[in-house]
């Protein structure tokens, strides 16, 4: 008797010092500016990304950018003279821990916004909790396969329609590509953007002559690489994902599809080289909303502040890491409360945001397309020659198709 | 599918055919090469000392961090390679010395204390590389072709270093006098100890053994799946497969069915390359027949494929 009850209160006591060690971290992160006039008090901005786990490197991205836009908004001198003050939860790369953290946010932490979520099987998992149970605004950075179409959910990252639209075409008409692999990772991600990429390729008279889809952590590719190499397969339509990838892309290297053929992954960006080696992406094509090369003055503004903030952070600021989405939607989000006067009820600023626009960002400007939930961007095509990503074109505004 | 028919039947019957052959047993070898390299140190821990060592994963992983803490300290990757069994090796006597070496009676409580080691390091590991995946580059790089075929000459050098550590390890064990002292104090310690054997020293060199085995197997499969702390966990369950499937009690028992279970992983995907099966046999479902395919003959080969020595 004596002893359980011990137990139960070593468990209970060491129970309460992790939750008092993670608030300490997370929950009571506030970044207050010296100035302190907050009648009102702070605007609470909720961020459920991915500290821990498998997702880590970009989770944490994600985070060091909210934290980067949070400083800059109350160094300005807040939104309408309230500062920001975040609130972190850790997903964990697991959506099944996520569901109760996020719902502490909304429960316990009361914030007026949620932004996070890195995979789609996050953004499942949660956004019910936030927008349906919990009546919370949701702004999911990530780019992705499109078709989420939930009210009160803004996606800040870019479509398949955006990605891919233009990139296509360009690889099928000016390239003279014609023969078309898609080796993917076997999840809803890859499942929605092969469907769309195949009706684009075959659109622009092209064909994909293998489709196919792994256990994500698969250690051997032989069998399709030599598919590959036998059906004169000239571009791959690459959405295997780490850990599969890295294992992928060396046996690709091996049989010498480097000579044969060419290689599109529409989430490869500046983080990639660390993981995959140089030669291995060599003349890759990715499509995204931002490059480190690109000449936008407040692009590389922004880059500047973020490493300065940052020093030698391994975590990167880049588009992949749904980064760019992050900052996108939270200076998004401060246009949509100027908008609605500082209201922060939670249908106010959702009708705010659908006409939210900001004149600079990561990549260039962005605008809310009202009613879709999806936002218009810059959208650059790039190759990487020895380890950087060379601009080959840049398009303005492009539209993201989707829930129109 | 309809093309690779056409190509096997109507284009150039023999050569292609041939030549298919011979680059899927180079692959199946490749691979399988890996696994008996990863299985080796399990199987010497498991069958010489009756400890399921589920910090294996780790020691593999600790063989991969070795030669990428090489690299960033400017030093040969190769270096780094040699040097990565020793290091893992010592990891291991410590280890042994610490926490094993207590729990000799209990080896439930001694497969938990690895499990939790392996925990532990893993997540330091993913500490100190933030959590991030780092290609590591082969030193030796580029391949070798013999009539118009390309091989891989780093899949070459881990087909080739497996068969020469193998053999080492099995002359180490069966020819040398400490290699008897080893197999004696397994079969029976109480009478090793009273003909004046130490089988403290020899449980803490065959779990050093065991470690450097691992950390060999880390250190030359890095470049091959990059740096990550899940590592050595990716090969874990498929290792332990290979050590059911070959019997616990003997070194070569669990190398068969490394070499076998390492040879299912991709043969099984070439599976799809038979005109009528590939729609059936996706890639997961391949990845799953592995395990069918283990468990099936572990049922009539309860004991495993080689059975003897201990029990």
């Amino acid at each position: 008797m004596i002893k359980s009850t011990t137990r139960r209160g070593f468990l209970r006591g060491s129970g309460a010092l992790a939750a008092a060690g993670w608030t300490a971290v997370a929950g009571g992160w506030v970044l207050r500016p010296g100035w302190g006039n907050a009648a009102e008090g702070a605007i609470k901005v909720g961020v459920a990304t991915d500290i821990t786990g498998a997702i880590a490197p970009s989770g944490n991205s994600d985070w060091q950018t909210a934290q980067l836009a949070a400083k800059q908004i109350n160094d300005a001198g807040g939104i309408l003279g309230r500062p920001i003050e975040l609130f972190l939860e850790d997903t964990a790369s697991d959506p099944g821990v996520a569901v109760g953290n996020v719902r502490r946010l909304i429960q316990q932490s009361q914030v007026d916004v949620v932004f996070g979520g890195i995979t789609s099987a996050m953004r499942e998992a949660i956004k019910n909790p936030i927008t349906q149970r919990g009546k919370t605004l949701y702004i999911y950075p990530q780019l992705y396969e499109g078709q989420e179409c939930t009210p009160h959910l803004f996606c800040t990252g870019p479509t398949p329609a955006q990605q891919c639209a233009r990139l296509l075409p360009y690889l099928i008409k000016e390239k003279g590509f014609k023969r078309f692999a898609m080796p993917s990772a076997n999840y809803i991600w890859p499942q929605l953007l092969n469907k769309w990429a195949r009706k684009v390729i075959e659109e622009n008279g092209a064909e994909v002559v293998m489709e196919e889809y792994f256990p994500l952590d698969q250690l051997e590719y032989s069998a399709t690489i030599s598919k590959i190499m036998s059906e004169g397969v000239d571009h791959i339509f690459n959405t295997v994902i780490p850990p599969g990838l890295q294992a992928f892309q060396k046996q690709l290297y091996e049989a010498g599809y480097y000579e044969k053929g060419g290689q599109t992954c529409v989430y490869f960006d500046e983080n990639s080289v660390n993981y995959v080696a140089a030669r291995e992406l060599e003349g890759c094509y990715s499509c995204l909303d931002m490059f480190h090369t690109i000449s936008d003055p407040f692009t590389q503004k922004l880059i500047g502040e973020y490493n300065a903030m940052w020093p030698d952070s391994p975590y990167k600021f880049t588009a992949g890491t749904a980064a760019t989405g992050m900052y996108r939607g939270i200076k998004l989000y401060e246009q949509a409360v100027i908008a609605t006067n500082g209201d922060l009820a939670r249908d106010a600023v959702s009708e705010a945001m659908n006409s939210a626009a900001i004149a600079e960002g990561p990549g260039g400007p962005a605008k809310v397309i009202a009613g879709t939930g999806h936002v218009e961007m810059n959208m650059y095509i790039a190759q990487s020659k020895g380890g950087v990503w060379e601009i080959i074109s840049e398009e303005t505004a492009v539209a993201p198709q989707e829930c129109a | 599918m309809h093309s690779f028919h056409k190509r096997i039947f109507t284009k150039s019957p023999g050569g292609e055919r041939l030549d298919d052959a011979v680059k899927l047993v180079f692959d199946v070898m490749a691979f399988a090469s890996i696994m008996v390299l990863v299985v080796s140190g399990l199987a010497v821990i498991a069958s010489l000392m009756g400890i399921f060592n589920l910090a294996h994963g780790e020691f593999v992983l600790l063989g991969a961090y070795t030669v990428y803490l090489f690299r960033e300290w400017g030093l040969p990757i190769w270096l780094g390679m040699m040097v990565a069994p020793f290091v893992v090796g010592l990891f291991g006597a410590v280890i042994e010395r610490g926490v094993i070496r207590r729990l000799y009676s209990q080896p439930i409580i001694a497969m938990l204390a690895t499990y939790a080691i392996g925990l532990i390091v893993r997540e330091i590991v993913r500490g100190l590389i933030g959590g991030q995946y780092y290609a590591v580059a082969e030193p030796i790089d580029g391949s070798w072709s013999v009539g118009g075929l390309n091989f891989s000459i780093w899949r070459t050098v881990i087909i080739v270093s497996t068969a020469l550590v193998m053999l080492g390890a099995w002359l180490f064990l069966t020819r040398t006098s400490i290699g008897l002292q080893i197999r004696g104090a397994l079969e029976n310690p109480a009478l090793a100890r009273a003909s004046g054997v130490s089988t403290t020293k020899l449980y803490a060199l065959t779990f050093a053994l065991g470690a450097s085995l691992a950390g060999l197997a880390g250190a030359l499969m890095v470049p091959l799946f990059s740096l990550s702390a899940d590592l050595g966990v990716r090969f874990l369950v498929q290792a332990f497969l290979s050590v059911m499937l070959g019997g616990v009690g003997s070194f070569e028992g669990p190398l068969l069915g490394a070499a076998m279970i390492g040879s299912m992983v991709p043969g099984f995907q070439w599976l799809r390359e038979i005109p009528g099966v590939s729609a059936a046999v996706s890639p997961v479902v391949a990845e799953v027949l592995v395990f069918v395919a283990a468990l099936v003959i572990v049922k009539f080969r309860p004991n495993g494929l080689i059975n003897s020595g201990r029990r």
